[in-house]
């Protein structure tokens, strides 16, 4: 009887030391995926960049005009308050968050979580919900974004001007784009590094079968 | 409700940029910068006359900061402090090496992958059979 009890033991040792070992692999995968995915588009937007440029005007898109005043980033995290010893931790993307406004003074951060797809290179991409999507599935027509949202990025380009190239409109979708994948990124490298942890960890045990 | 916006709480972090001026000028584009009273930004733009100690500073000034979640880093920027990348182990703010215009991805360098890759050298692997 000892002799089976150990035998179990053991099995379930080497089923989970090999769960872990495929989590890595898995994670590993999915990183190097991802940041093919991320330099395709950081290129896209590079070179959306440079048409704008070529159209505006060097002076015009340079970052002698970043805006140095005192401001809020409109797109930041949210972090899981987890115990990042135990599990790792979750970022989540915020985008467009409105600044402190008393008619918007209505209750907390709305940030949907990205929803990691794990297929392969075909559809790498993150789904973060914006209001407009919210507005699709409540039934509303899904067309134009919401307007605070709109003047979010209105603001955002207005520090080039009043009137910019459609090249950097398209840049900033670019960039979003990025910024969504960056954060699905860092989630894999989270879980990357979890996963490698859980490794040493099996190995290092006694009678490891990894 | 389906139109309410995303309101900002305590709880925002931050994404710090240490990279080229088009790579910062993209993701201020996307509304990532920040600037606090102090007049002090979440981004640092390097470029030929950008010494190497102020890259050092930077690197430890975010990394320090408890509202950074992510540090965006250009790998070309992050092999002139490769040292400072590779022994930093926190998990938050995550260090991310991205591509830049001139210097592409190189899977080889990129910290996080260095650190694992030791799982399948040929040492590693002749160990566990012994």
């Amino acid at each position: 009887m000892q002799i089976s009890e150990n035998g179990t033991e053991s099995t379930d040792k080497l089923m989970e030391a090999d769960q872990h070992v495929l989590n890595f692999l898995d994670s590993m995968d999915t990183y190097l995926i991802l940041m093919d995915s991320l330099s395709s588009t950081l290129r896209q937007g590079w070179l959306e960049l440079a048409s704008a440029r070529h159209s505006m005007g060097a002076a015009r898109v340079s970052s002698t005009l970043f805006n140095l005043k005192s401001h809020h980033a409109s797109t930041t995290l949210e972090i899981d308050d987890v115990d990042t010893n135990v599990v790792p931790p979750h970022f989540t993307l915020c985008k467009w968050v409105a600044s402190d406004d008393s008619e918007m003074n209505n209750g907390e951060a709305n940030c949907k979580d990205d929803e990691l797809s794990l297929a392969k290179p075909e559809t790498p991409q993150a789904l973060v919900e914006e209001p407009q999507a919210r507005r699709a599935e409540s039934g509303e027509s899904p067309v134009s974004p919401d307007g605070h949202v709109q003047q979010a990025r209105s603001r955002s380009l207005s520090m080039f001007g009043t009137l910019v190239s459609p090249k950097l409109r398209a840049t900033q979708t670019s960039f979003e784009k990025a910024m969504e994948m960056l954060v699905e990124i860092s989630n894999v490298r989270a879980s990357l590094l979890h996963a490698h942890n859980q490794v040493r960890k099996t190995r290092r045990l006694p009678n490891s079968c990894v | 409700m389906a139109n309410k916006p995303q309101i900002r709480t305590n709880s925002s972090a931050l994404i710090a940029m240490i990279a080229d001026e088009d790579t910062i000028t993209g993701f201020l584009l996307a509304g990532v910068g920040n600037v606090d009273l102090r007049r002090k930004t979440n981004y640092l733009i390097v470029d030929s006359k950008t010494t190497v100690k102020q890259i050092e500073d930077a690197f430890k000034d975010f990394t320090a900061r408890e509202d950074i979640a992510i540090v965006l880093i250009s790998q070309y920027v992050a092999n002139m402090i490769r040292f400072l990348v590779d022994s930093y182990n926190k998990p938050i703010p995550a260090i991310l090496e991205i591509p830049s215009k001139d210097h592409p991805y190189d899977p080889a360098h990129d910290s996080v992958l260095s650190r694992v890759k030791y799982l399948f050298s040929s040492e590693s692997v002749a160990s566990d059979r012994r």
